[in-house]
């Protein structure tokens, strides 16, 4: 009906006409581009994710096993002399310095329907397959993920293919890519959760 | 050549590492974004902007795109999300249609009558509800199937044909006052 309409077919036909950005754009976008820290590349993450095993000599261990404890008791010691002499600054700048130690989340889904659940968030790429949750007693469903502190959107996904914001977590905002999403944001410290039912 | 690469191949290159890969997906999906963020805001820079900024998401979740070789529908789709937030602040601002000569001319458009043609549609589009006119241009200008457009906006194939024919219809009534007041 409206698709044969002459006058809608004009309308159409004039915005269809091509658009071309002003000068400097492409570049522009490219130093936008260029300021975000780049995508983990597909390989380095799965490279990352797979466990591996180390064939290490009786010798080889043993010198690594050695070199762990001079380091550890070299920590020791400068925490008690630290404390002993009163100049705590020194251990804390260096906890200040190391990096920020993750805790574990646990996730956790009702949904006593579901045939599967899956996790998929910042932390993994949205990527739905690589952190599949554990189904418990009455269509429980959890998974601990070590995360560092920050903040992430997380989503669950049900049965392979349906996108399912947490009920029990607030909605992400922006939700750009037509899927919804909840937000956890993980402090330094104890272990968190997250989850609530469908 | 990247002019030659599929899309798939151009995200692959730059999930490991390539950046100039994402300059050949910038140089190939930029001026179907504009025009479609273009008729959607009614402003040039407006629509750059929007346009930058679902460059820039769509580069900062890369790997969260699911069907590489659909890259460029996946890039609409952010858009459309883009597009929505700053249109509702522009009509928080209570913007109105501006003229805007450079775009026009980038626009390719003959001068004249033409021109005129354009600015009168502009004007009309301005003039209809946000998802009416997101489901105009959809359907009309991209030529996407209802089920793509239900895939790009969340809503449902019902809804959408009855913002496409309300759109349709405001249009009919906003270019025909047009044309009267210029006959007049």
């Amino acid at each position: 009906m409206t698709d044969d309409d002459p006058l809608i077919a004009r309308v159409a036909a004039e915005l269809r006409r091509p658009r071309s950005p002003g000068p400097g754009f492409d570049g522009r976008v490219m130093a936008a581009v260029r300021a975000v820290p780049a995508p983990l590349p597909a390989r380095a993450w799965a490279w990352l994710r797979e466990p591996r095993v180390l064939a290490l000599s009786p010798l080889g261990g043993a010198a690594i096993a050695a070199c762990l404890a001079v380091l550890a008791a070299a920590g020791v010691w400068g925490a008690r002399r630290g404390s002993r002499d009163g100049s705590g600054a020194p251990a804390v700048a260096a906890r200040a310095a190391a990096p920020a130690a993750p805790s574990v989340v646990t996730f956790v889904l009702v949904a006593p329907q579901a045939s599967t659940v899956a996790l998929a968030g910042d932390f993994d790429g949205w990527d739905g397959a690589r952190l599949p949750m554990r189904r418990e007693a009455a269509g429980i469903w959890t998974v601990d993920v070590p995360l560092t502190p920050g903040r992430y959107d997380y989503a669950f996904v049900v049965d392979g293919r349906r996108f399912v914001a947490d009920p029990a977590a607030p909605r992400a905002l922006g939700d750009d890519f037509g899927r919804p999403s909840s937000v956890v944001t993980v402090g330094s410290g104890a272990p968190g959760a997250a989850g609530g039912s469908l | 050549m990247i002019e030659d690469e599929p899309d798939g191949a151009l995200v692959r290159r730059v999930l490991d590492g390539d950046l100039e890969a994402f300059a050949g997906l910038v140089a190939r999906h930029r001026d179907r974004g504009l025009r479609f963020a273009a008729s959607m805001l009614g402003d040039a820079a407006e629509a750059e902007e929007a346009l930058q900024d679902a460059f820039v998401r769509a580069y900062r979740s890369l790997r969260s795109c699911r069907e590489p070789d659909r890259f460029g529908a996946w890039l609409l789709q952010i858009l459309v999300n883009r597009c929505r937030t700053r249109a509702a602040r522009f009509q928080r601002r209570n913007r109105q249609f501006v003229r805007d000569d450079a775009a026009l001319e980038r626009a390719a458009a003959p001068a004249g009558r033409s021109r005129e043609w354009r600015e009168e549609i502009e004007r009309a589009l301005a003039r209809l509800d946000p998802l009416q006119r997101e489901a105009f241009v959809l359907k009309h200008v991209e030529g996407l199937e209802y089920e793509e457009m239900t895939r790009l906006t969340g809503a449902r194939v019902p809804a959408l044909k009855m913002r496409v024919k309300r759109a349709c219809d405001r249009l009919r009534v906003l270019l025909g006052e047009e044309s009267g007041r210029r006959d007049r």
